[in-house]
């Protein structure tokens, strides 16, 4: 399939250099921006390999909702109070060599394992399997993540709720 | 799955949806009830007796449920005398928490914020009690997630002082690093064996013959996300500082009720995924692929080692009781390394009186700390003759932290060298003899500031109310009874070591 390997490596690229962006740059809402292009890609990544829900998921909840939500973060606490937000980057040469050994054992995990290997089948969509299977097979599972979900509303509206005209 | 045997599987999960319900009441009845938030933490009290009748009905039980597909003999959840074991623990500790936040001045003074409090604490009952039944990765993932979440915001319930919101921001920091490095090597799992039943995983790494690294790396991967709520070497950074800004509760909890859920994981994890046959003797044999034996004798050599030696100059008593706890999670490594039935026992015996002396040792702390707002060991000058009941109980738990005899934590570190001799570990056994004798040295200095060191003027006196007196005898009398009349607990463990799928 040489069209479906062009766009793996588009966006394999573009990741790659976003990610990098990411990373290195120091102004930190160019580092959001270029989030957007690395949480984008991934999506098209999930999409790719056959997983429509995953990726329209990503798109929603990734790039619709926590990504805005941290550029609005950015807009509204940049300079607030004459406190500028740190951007650099510490420790380069320590995480770079973590990075080349971490690399080097996935590049080795990857290429000399004996994958499972399923062939690949176009299906026409994961939602209903997906679906039977969190509602059905792992309904425990899915029921506890209501639980999570609670949890999680509660624990940060209590961090972030304004408790001084109590006192 | 449908839906009658979905039902039937319900009836497994009885102590959990108790749990779920009495969280829910919790949070109802705050939103409801806004000027009357005292009786919250009795409404959690009464929620957890009727957990506990619960579990006393299950135990002995050994059922797997949830079975995903039909061809699988496990489902994701195990139903045996193990897990209800943990559980028991877990609410035990629950239990005494809630006491303690009753008590606790930190909690008073952020009583408008009670409600979220308590049903942050079930958040947290809850993962735990998934945890030490879960038998799937994915089970095992979602309950560890409910967990930590609900941990994080508890580590930095007292938003407003420095030294809490750094605790949560540092906790939150290395358990989602943690978690995710977790996931990633459950994700390698997953590669491998086209499962994520452990029961699965066994049967299948007993046939092929596997991928040593990537098993060896996804395995420690996965270790990560464990090593991280057990708080061993070398994912403990963050226990000190966590467990100094929490609130003295939250940090008495952290130490008990999330270890041994941390635990129970473990021990599942190795048991079931890793291992398919029991000798006669009672000895587990190890599936080939990972060595789980170097690897835990390192990590529990460099835990106990670690944790002991930076435990010596703490002059907080947080702080020192966080080092201590680290040490004590490498001795208890370090029993799992024998890898038999007697060491399983001696996991489940350390944790009761673990239990025990460490909520013990915490809840002084908290006394002393409402009184005075100090954890610093030279503000304890002279309590021996200023304060004599909470020198003496204090004393009691040291003891027993340290493992003098006749307390109950000697019981608990006999049956671990008992285990560790019987596998021929005598190394590991002296290592963890070693660690022990010097441990003894930073709880006999608290002892010293107690009742060696000359009343000033300066000296401080703690009067303490009858609640505090009545829970700190209920904590101090069994640490000490139980260390002479130990049998019941060891018989209960030894009817509590079966694990479902063998």
């Amino acid at each position: 399939m040489e069209l479906y390997d062009i766009i793996f490596y588009f966006f394999a690229a573009m990741i790659l250099v976003s990610g990098f962006v990411v990373v290195g740059s120091k102004n930190i809402v160019y580092s959001a921006y270029s989030l957007l292009f690395v949480l984008v890609g991934i999506a098209a990544f999930y999409i790719l390999l056959g997983a429509d829900f995953l990726g329209v998921v990503q798109l929603m909840v990734y790039v619709g909702g926590i990504l805005i939500l941290l550029l609005f973060g950015i807009m509204l606490t940049n300079k607030v109070k004459g406190v500028e937000i740190k951007s650099d980057s510490n420790f380069v040469i320590p995480s770079l060599i973590t990075i080349a050994v971490f690399t080097a054992f996935l590049l080795f995990v990857i290429t000399e394992t004996n994958w499972l290997e399923i062939t690949p089948e176009f299906v026409q969509t994961t939602v209903k399997s997906l679906g039977i299977e969190l509602i059905q097979n792992y309904s425990l599972v899915f029921e506890i993540l209501a639980v999570v979900l609670l949890i999680a509303l509660i624990g940060a509206a209590t961090l972030a709720r304004n408790d001084n005209k109590e006192n | 799955m449908d839906l009658s045997y979905f039902i039937t599987s319900l009836t497994t999960i009885q102590p959990e949806l108790m749990v779920s319900a009495t969280l829910l009441v919790v949070l109802v009845f705050d939103l409801i009830f806004k000027q009357k938030k005292t009786f919250i933490p009795y409404i959690a009290l009464a929620g957890l007796v009727a957990t506990f009748f619960f579990l006393i009905n299950q135990f002995g039980i050994s059922q797997t449920a949830f079975i995903t597909s039909a061809e699988k003999q496990y489902g994701i959840f195990s139903l045996d005398p193990f897990g209800t074991f943990f559980k028991f623990i877990i609410v035990v500790s629950s239990f005494l928490v809630i006491l303690m936040s009753i008590s606790s001045s930190e909690i008073k003074n952020v009583n408008s914020r009670s409600g979220e409090y308590y049903t942050l604490i079930f958040g947290m009952i809850l993962g735990m009690m998934f945890l030490a039944s879960a038998n799937d990765l994915i089970l095992i993932y979602i309950s560890l997630e409910l967990l930590s979440l609900s941990s994080y915001v508890l580590a930095g319930f007292l938003k407003k002082e420095r030294r809490p919101s750094e605790a949560a921001m540092k906790y939150l920091l290395f358990g989602a690093i943690s978690s995710a490095i977790m996931l990633f090597g459950m994700s390698l799992f997953y590669g491998l064996f086209a499962t994520t039943n452990l029961n699965v995983i066994a049967s299948l790494g007993s046939v092929s013959g596997m991928e040593t690294i990537t098993l060896t790396i996804s395995t420690i991967f996965i270790f990560a996300g464990i090593g991280y709520k057990i708080s061993s070497v070398p994912f403990h950074f963050w226990t000190p500082d966590v467990y100094e800004g929490a609130p003295i509760p939250i940090t008495a909890y952290l130490s008990v009720a999330s270890k041994s859920a941390g635990f129970a994981l473990l021990v599942r994890f190795v048991r079931v995924g890793f291992t398919n046959t029991t000798l006669e003797n009672g000895f587990w044999i190890l599936l080939e692929g990972f060595d789980w034996q170097l690897f835990l004798t390192i990590i529990a050599i460099a835990t106990m080692t670690i944790g002991n030696l930076i435990a010596l100059w703490q002059d907080n008593l947080k702080r020192m009781l966080a080092y201590s706890s680290i040490a004590h999670a490498g001795y208890l490594i370090a029993a799992l390394v024998a890898f038999n039935n007697e060491s399983l026992l001696a996991i489940l015996v350390y944790f009761v009186f673990y239990l025990l002396m460490n909520f013990g040792a915490f809840y002084v702390v908290m006394v002393v700390k409402n009184k005075h707002n100090t954890e610093d060991i030279n503000d304890y000058d002279g309590f021996g003759t200023t304060s004599p009941f909470l020198a003496v109980v204090m004393s009691f738990f040291l003891f027993s932290l340290a493992g003098v005899p006749p307390f109950a934590g000697f019981i608990g570190k006999l049956y671990i060298f008992i285990a560790l001799v019987d596998a021929k570990l005598l190394v590991l056994a002296i290592i963890a003899l070693l660690n022990s004798t010097v441990s003894v040295y930073y709880y006999m200095r608290v002892l010293k500031h107690m009742f060696l060191t000359k009343k000033t003027d300066n000296s401080k006196t703690v009067e303490v109310d009858l609640f505090d007196k009545v829970v700190l005898l209920a904590l101090a009398i069994p640490t000490l009874v139980l260390g002479l009349y130990f049998s019941g607990v060891v018989n209960l463990a030894q009817n509590s070591i079966n694990i479902l799928g063998f």
